[in-house]
């Protein structure tokens, strides 16, 4: 805002009418300006801001804030994903050059009305999209628990140590097809039928900084495996 | 006379008898030492740039789970591998570059103690390739470090020697830089720094702080490996690890502001708003901003609810108010540099009239309001106790530090790259439409992959540093599946950001090889609007212009904060709802 003496007298009317003025005119001049870093930076820039919209509605939605006002949101990120790009990278600058060059009356209109009828299809369709949303523009951020993975495998391993030996077994067997037992990079112990108990020497064990360690890894019939357990020798505790 | 090993004329510059040139843009008086030394780790940078690049490309196209390049044991090498190149090496050879700019090049001076400071660059090639060869020779039991490398975790003690040896030669590299500060202050009492040499000195502070915090955390770490000593404080490790963990992205942060000042200043025609505030913005960086490493410490025990609240709550946010004050300052020393070269127009013309297919101009203004808009905001909601519970070891961590480190100080160092290749290297982009277009390129691809990283790993909670959630999470009845779209997103994105890296490095060796030399005069396009001779008064006071389109973009930037903030409070409230 330039400050001029007549602000200092302007009457808070006349003060503030001028300022929405200049913004306006200011908003004005940012939209029809046409320099191609302007086209680039209005076109990225609200690529940006509507997915900023889209996706923030469609979170706030998606936990169950049914706001109307959201709905609108929401569809106006979504349209201006590519409406903001095609507005500022081809309508405006198409709209300024007919009115340079436009010679019949058809375009001519469109040259003079070429904004308002490309932002009133911009708001038609907000509109629309926003009383019917379509699927592709409808996230769901809440988390699905989908049947027919499997169950949840998750057994504790229960181990006990004697005489330099160690011994473990699993709370529950479902869902695994084998168990494979390391330590360092040596595989001691492969176990391929239920209830999967093994039992280890100490002195077969790895030393892995400082501590005699194995790793048991429960596996499925792809070799993939779904839980691993890392224990350490000494803090398994005696029979 | 070049050197006999200078075979490609790189580190040959014409000099007066006393060694020194006029740099034809910037005015400064540039010792051939300077010169040398900048290109010298410049290079270096490129190399561990191009180097970590290759594993960008392997280390996403595992993530985005369609492409699965990689099995669980490669993927953690491979993130190890890009990790340390990227986040650490290329950003400290360039730094320490950037230390022998703000300091003896800003200052007029010769470079001294050039021994020590080559030196210091052996060392710290010897560390960087130490550390790449224990990684890729990480074999069971031994695990790969990634960054953190905590214990009691396995890991190769040759790693451990590798990472300590680069700190020390970090150190090294930098005692140059100190010793001309000293000797500035010491012939020149009363004189102020300039503003970049004073943002130099503070980098170089924090830098110190941050590397002897990694020392007390490697070194010890290193003799419990070697089983000098039986055991080592995993508690103790994490806070000392996190000194230099998060303090040299903080080294990072500060000397990206050093190069947003001298470059918007250079190419740009900015103007300091005011020295006092900028330096006081410095200062409070010094004092505040490493204590923001704190947050990394959030989820874990052995420290006071009282210490979480002080250092990632009032502690942090002076170094965020010193943020704040430097998001306005550059871009309105920017507005009002140009409006005295009557080159304002309307609220925004003094913006879009600027030099934008410079590539220097345009990489610094992409630095500026991506890391502000993606990187800094989101910083700073992840570094307070509460929204944490929401980012914490998520994809989202993975997507901020992307914004920041990459979108902010790594495209901040590109557009000082190309500056130096026009400045120092004196060649010529060998294409200008390539170099004109890449920082634009990489910006925007980078810039939404970095968003889907942060959607997916904050709104469906995708857990960060694993090879494969979304297609498989085995035995469990967990799906995280929902978010392939955004993956899907992310993963082209990602790919075209690495073709924009290509690019770059492409456009950059390209240049040094095959790019003409330039010629007395030839530089006269990298001068802001032809320099101060444009101003109506060169004198004016900057105060006597308008900022009103830096006031509106700044508003636009506190909405876009308040905005995310809230959404972050309100899914934070959401939280206890799960699977409810």
């Amino acid at each position: 805002m330039t400050h001029s003496d007549a602000d200092a007298t302007a009457s808070p009317f006349e003060f503030l009418s001028r300022v929405l003025g200049q913004a306006w005119r200011d908003l004005l001049s940012v939209y029809y300006a046409n320099t191609p870093i302007w086209r680039l930076l209005k076109s990225v820039g609200l690529l940006f801001f509507g997915f900023f919209c889209w996706s923030a509605s469609n979170l706030v939605l998606s936990y169950g804030i049914d706001w109307t006002i959201l709905r609108y949101i929401r569809s106006y990120g979504f349209v201006l994903l590519l409406w903001g790009p095609l507005t500022h990278a081809v309508v405006v600058p198409l709209v300024i050059r007919l009115r340079r060059s436009a010679e019949s009356p058809i375009l001519r209109t469109i040259a003079r009305q070429g904004s308002k009828i490309n932002l009133s299809i911009f708001l038609a369709i907000v509109l629309i999209l926003g009383t019917f949303p379509v699927g592709p523009m409808t996230l769901d951020f809440q988390t699905t628990l989908q049947g027919g993975s499997g169950s949840d495998v998750n057994p504790d391993l229960l181990c006990t140590r004697s005489d330099g030996e160690i011994h473990c077994h699993l709370s529950e067997s479902e869902g695994i097809d084998h168990v494979v037992v390391t330590s360092g990079d040596r595989e001691v112990e492969r176990v391929d039928d239920p209830p999967f108990e093994f039992t280890i020497r100490e002195d077969e064990l790895e030393e892995v900084v400082g501590q005699q360690e194995f790793v048991v890894e429960l596996q499925d019939e792809d070799g993939d495996t779904i839980r691993r357990y890392r224990r350490y020798a000494s803090s398994i505790p005696n029979k | 006379m070049a050197h006999k090993l200078d075979v490609l004329g790189l580190f040959d510059n014409e000099y007066r008898d006393d060694g020194f040139r006029t740099c034809s843009v910037t005015g400064l008086e540039v010792h051939r030492s300077v010169d040398n030394h900048v290109k010298l780790f410049g290079l270096t940078a490129v190399v561990a740039l191009l180097y970590g690049g290759i594993f960008a490309f392997t280390v996403a196209m595992t993530r985005w789970e369609v492409i699965g390049l990689l099995g669980a044991d490669a993927f953690y090498t491979h993130l190890s591998l890009h990790a340390w190149n990227l986040l650490i090496f290329w950003m400290v050879f360039m730094e320490v570059a950037i230390l022998y700019v703000g300091g003896p090049m800003v200052l007029g001076r010769r470079l001294p103690l050039t021994r020590i400071a080559k030196a210091g660059w052996a060392v710290m090639v010897g560390g960087a390739v130490l550390v790449n060869y224990a990684i890729w020779t990480t074999e069971a039991p031994n695990e790969a470090p990634l960054l953190t490398a905590y214990v009691p975790m396995p890991i190769s003690p040759l790693f451990y020697a590798g990472a300590c040896v680069f700190i020390l030669g970090t150190v090294v590299a930098a005692l140059p830089f100190f010793v001309s500060m000293w000797r500035e202050k010491r012939e020149n009492p009363g004189k102020t720094l300039p503003l970049v040499s004073f943002a130099a000195f503070v980098t170089s502070i924090i830098a110190v702080e941050a590397l002897v915090g990694g020392l007390l955390a490697f070194g010890p770490a290193l003799l419990w490996r070697l089983e000098l000593i039986q055991w080592w404080d995993a508690a103790w490790y994490r806070q000392m690890y996190w000194i230099i963990g998060h303090g040299t992205q903080q080294i990072n942060l500060v000397a990206m502001i050093a190069v947003w000042y001298f470059l918007t200043h250079v190419v740009a025609g900015a103007e300091v708003v005011s020295e006092k505030v900028s330096r006081t913005a410095f200062i409070l960086y010094l004092f505040f901003i490493n204590l923001g490493a704190a947050h990394h410490l959030l989820s874990d025990p052995a420290v006071s609810t009282g210490w979480r609240i002080w250092n990632t709550s009032y502690a942090f946010y002076g170094a965020t108010f010193a943020s704040l004050i430097h998001a306005f300052a550059i871009p309105a020393g920017i507005e009002a540099g140009r409006r005295k070269r009557g080159k304002g127009g309307g609220l925004f013309g003094w913006l879009t009239s600027a030099p934008w297919s410079n590539p220097v101009f345009s990489s610094t203004i992409f630095s500026i309001i991506l890391f502000g808009f993606l990187g800094g905001i989101t910083g700073v909601m992840m570094g307070q106790l509460q929204l944490n519970m929401t980012w914490h070891n998520t994809f989202a961590t993975v997507g901020h530090f992307h914004g920041t480190v990459v979108l902010g100080t790594t495209v901040a160092f590109m557009g000082l790259a190309f500056f130096v290749i026009r400045t120092m290297f004196m060649r010529q982009y060998v294409s200008e439409r390539l170099a004109s277009i890449q920082p634009f390129f990489y910006s925007a691809a980078m810039g939404v992959a970095v968003l889907m990283m942060m959607y997916v790993g904050i709104l469906y909670g995708i857990p960060r540093r694993t090879s494969e959630v979304v297609e498989n999470i085995p035995g469990t009845e967990f799906s995280l599946s929902a978010a392939s779209p955004l993956f899907a997103i992310f993963g082209i994105f990602a790919l075209l950001a690495i073709v924009g890296g290509v690019l770059f490095v492409l456009v950059a060796v390209g240049s040094l090889v095959f790019g003409d030399r330039v010629e007395n005069g030839d530089n006269a396009d990298l001068i802001a609007d032809g320099g101060l001779g444009m101003a109506q008064d060169p004198d004016d006071p900057v105060h006597a212009y308008e900022m009103r389109g830096t006031f509106v973009l700044c508003l636009i930037f506190l909405a876009a904060f308040v905005i995310t903030y809230l959404l972050n409070w309100y899914l934070l409230t959401q939280l206890w709802s799960i699977g409810a």
